[in-house]
C-alpha cells in the first residue's frame, strides 16, 4: 500500500520549509553534540540523532503534521527545524523551533514559527497552540516572546525535566489582534 | 508530498504489511514488557516506545525498507518482521519480534523467510545478518532454523555487545538449502 506523507513545502520572505531529510543529518549531529542541544533534548550521537530524523517523518505519518527542515532561499544553507509537534505524552499540541548554531539572531525562528502557526490555525484547524521550552532556554523564550505568546505554567516532563509552557495567541485572537504577520 | 511505498507480502498463513497508527498499543505493550523486549533495545516507557515507533515508519522513508506488521489472515497482529539499517549498524539485517502469545507457531519464521526472500529478490541484497543479543536463545535457535550461523561478535554502537548471525545468501536459497 501507500502511505502517502503528505510534507507540504512552505515559503516564507527568507526560507523555505520542506521534509525533513538524511541531507540534513551531518549538520543535525553537531547541533546535537553542541552545547546548545541541552534544551532540546541532547546531546545526541550520531546514530541517536538519525533515529530522531527518523521519527520526525514518522510524526508526520501518524500525526499529519510535524518539523519542517528550514532552508536559507538565497544560500539553500540548512538552518534548523521548526513546525508542530505532539508526540506521545506531550500535554498538547506545540509550535517548535531548534536553529542550528550559525543561524541564530537573524529572526529565522520567529518567522518560520509564524508560518507554521499559520498553517496549524489556517490548514489543520487547530484552535490553540502552546510551546514547550526549557527553563533556562531564554533565546528560545525570546522568541516567543516575538511570536505573542505568554508564559502559561510550568511543566515537569518525565524525560527533559523543568519546562515551561508558553500559550500562543488564538486563531480568533491573531485575526483581531492585528499581529503583524498577519497585518 | 512523499509517496511513502510499502509494499504488502502474503504468505500462507501470515499478511506482511505497512505499520500504522492502529499498531502502536502493540508496540507499547510489547516494550514494557522486559522480558519479551531486552533483546531488542527494552524496556521502554510508552512516550519512547511511540518514538521508537515514529522512527521504524521514518525507516521506510529513509532507506525504503524497514519493519512490516505481522498479521494472520484474519488481521489479527502478530509481531514486526523485517529489514532494519539503522545509522551505526554495520549492514542491513533481518529482525523479528512477536507479541506476547504469538509464540511457538511458527510464524517468526514464516515471515523472517519472506522479508528475506523481499531483500534478495526485490530489493537486489547480497547478503543478511541479524544481530542478537548474546543469551537470546530463543532468537538464536529461530536464526539457526533460518539456516544462519554465528559469524561474530560486534559492538552495536547503541546496544553493546551483539552477536553477528550471517543468513544463507540468494544463491543457497534459490537452490533450497533454507
Amino acid at each position: 500500500m501507500t502511505l502517502a506523507l503528505a510534507i507540504p513545502t512552505l515559503e516564507t520572505e527568507r526560507l523555505i520549509m520542506r521534509a525533513p531529510s538524511e541531507a540534513d543529518l551531518d549538520a543535525d549531529t553537531a547541533f546535537f553534540a553542541s552545547d546548545a542541544a541541552r534544551y532540546v533534548g541532547g546531546p545526541l550521537r550520531r546514530d541517536e540523532t538519525w533515529r530522531l530524523v527518523a521519527s520526525l517523518l514518522g510524526h508526520w505519518a501518524l500525526r499529519g503534521y510535524g518539523y519542517w527542515s528550514v532552508d536559507e532561499k538565497d544560500s539553500g544553507t540548512y538552518v534548523g527545524r521548526i513546525g508542530l509537534w505532539c508526540p506521545e505524552g506531550w500535554p498538547e499540541p506545540e509550535v517548535g523551533w531548534t536553529l542550528m548554531n550559525h543561524a541564530t539572531g537573524k529572526g529565522y525562528a520567529t518567522e518560520a514559527a509564524l508560518t507554521a502557526r499559520a498553517y496549524a490555525y489556517d490548514v489543520l484547524g487547530w484552535e490553540t497552540a502552546i510551546s514547550l521550552i526549557d527553563l533556562d532556554n531564554h533565546a528560545s523564550k525570546a522568541v516567543a516572546q516575538r511570536l505573542g505568546a505568554q508564559f502559561e505554567y510550568h511543566y515537569d516532563h518525565p524525560k527533559f525535566g523543568k519546562t515551561e509552557i508558553w500559550r500562543h495567541p488564538a486563531p480568533a485572537d491573531l485575526v483581531n489582534g492585528g499581529m503583524e504577520a498577519y497585518a | 508530498m512523499i509517496d511513502l511505498c510499502i509494499p504488502t507480502l502474503k504468505t500462507e498463513r501470515l499478511i506482511l504489511r505497512g505499520p500504522e497508527a492502529r499498531d502502536f498499543d502493540n508496540v507499547a505493550d510489547f516494550f514494557a514488557d522486559k522480558d519479551r523486549s531486552w533483546g531488542f533495545g527494552g524496556p521502554l516507557d510508552r512516550n519512547q516506545a511511540w518514538r521508537w515507533f515514529a522512527s521504524m515508519i521514518g525507516h521506510w522513508v529513509l532507506h525504503g525498507y524497514g519493519f512490516w506488521t505481522v498479521e494472520t489472515h484474519d488481521g489479527q497482529p502478530e509481531g514486526f518482521v523485517g529489514l532494519w539499517s539503522p545509522e551505526g549498524w554495520p549492514e542491513p539485517e533481518l529482525g523479528w519480534v512477536m507479541f506476547a502469545g504469538s509464540e511457538g507457531k511458527g510464524y517468526a519464521r514464516e515471515a523472517a523467510q519472506e522479508a528475506r526472500l523481499y531483500a534478495y529478490e526485490v530489493l537486489g541484497f547480497e547478503t543478511l545478518s541479524s544481530n542478537i543479543f548474546p543469551g537470546n536463545e530463543r532468537s538464536i535457535a529461530l536464526a539457526e532454523r533460518l539456516g544462519a550461523q554465528y559469524e561474530r561478535s560486534f559492538e552495536n554502537v547503541s546496544h553493546g555487545t551483539e552477536l553477528v548471525y550471517r543468513h544463507p545468501g540468494p544463491d543457497q536459497i534459490s537452490e533450497g538449502l533454507a
